[in-house]
């Protein structure tokens, strides 16, 4: 196999479905961050209420993501303080899902991303049905149990995450009822 | 302007997202970064001098665009046991650096000559010849070796 034929199987050619709509709705509607701190500055500079600023810039914080599925939301909540952490729905037109996580990170997720982790502050999910139990070591080695939570129906993942937005984690173990490690993460 | 680059998006779709999808290292990333990197076009076309192509221009947006979905995207964690439905890509692209790579992919997916590659990424033609033609240097000698 030469590297043309190579490259040809890396990202093969398909038939592509335009989406210009999607191109001129992005343009309408997507601020850069740096546009916003720059209203929330000049409103803060010239005779605005700092407040007030600080509120705008605080609704400019991403929510879920266009393609969610709004009709179909889930949610998790940090048990201490009722906090909502992670809204979760249906990602339209895909078989994925769409989250916002409390600590502004957002996306669209495939179902081929069988198992992803985010840190920090730690935070992941994974198709696997067979997932119950999910821990971590911080640094100095002591065992944490992540929070679990499992959607089903479109959605149909499960979730981890840390409530402790700083703490440091590594080598997260996934494992089933059994006790079984069904993934585990090497760092 | 816009008509322009409408055209340019339906007419280079399948190249656009190829490039993009190579760069970010994953198919659902790299046609978001593409839809992306044309709605920043459509917002910043006045912002476009004519100093350059505006091929070469987008092309800039599209790379750079593809770059940060690459960055922000998820670390992939490895299963327990290995995966029967994976396989691994046969090209050992990790063997480029960075540059190589997207020069390999603007050349070979969007049939992009010496001159359009260093516009949209503002190096020498030179460069871009060069650095081409290591890179596929690298490439035949690692297929062969798989190969032999």
């Amino acid at each position: 196999m030469n590297e043309l034929e190579a490259l040809d199987e890396y990202v093969p050619l398909r038939m592509e479905t335009p989406a210009w709509d999607d191109v001129l709705r992005r343009a309408r509607t997507r601020r850069s961050p740096r546009f916003l701190v720059a209203v929330g500055v000049a409103l803060a500079v010239f005779g605005g209420a700092p407040a007030l600023a600080v509120v705008l810039l605080h609704d400019a914080k991403p929510g879920l993501p266009s393609g969610a599925d709004r009709s179909n939301v889930a949610i998790m909540l940090e048990p201490h303080t009722g906090r909502i952490v992670l809204e979760v729905a249906p990602w339209k037109g895909h078989d994925g899902f769409c989250y916002f996580a409390f600590f502004n990170r957002s996306g669209c997720v495939p179902r081929s991303h069988q198992t992803v982790v985010m840190a920090p502050p730690m935070f992941g999910w994974t198709f696997d049905p067979r997932v119950v139990e999910a821990t971590a070591t911080t640094f100095g080695g002591k065992p944490v149990n992540l929070l679990v939570r499992q959607f089903r129906g479109r959605i149909n993942a499960t979730f981890f995450f840390e409530a402790k937005r700083f703490a440091l984690l590594r080598n997260i173990v996934l494992r089933d009822r059994h006790g079984h490690v069904i993934v585990r993460l090497r760092k | 302007m816009l008509d322009e680059l409408e055209d340019f998006y339906r007419t280079n779709l399948g190249d656009l997202r190829r490039v993009a999808t190579a760069i970010a290292g994953d198919r659902e990333l790299g046609c978001d970064a593409v839809q992306e990197a044309f709605a920043r076009a459509v917002r910043k076309r006045r912002s476009f001098r004519g100093t350059g192509t505006l091929e070469a221009w987008v092309w800039r947006i599209v790379v750079n665009a593809a770059r940060d979905a690459r960055r922000r995207r998820p670390e992939l964690v490895e299963p327990a046991e290995p995966s029967t439905n994976g396989h691994a890509p046969v090209i050992p692209l990790d063997l480029l650096t960075e540059r190589q790579r997207e020069i390999v992919f603007l050349h070979y997916y969007a049939d992009l000559d010496y001159a359009a590659i260093a516009d949209a990424l503002q190096i020498s033609p030179g460069t871009v010849g060069s650095t081409l033609n290591a890179a596929r240097r690298t490439l035949r000698a690692a297929l062969e070796e798989v190969s032999s």
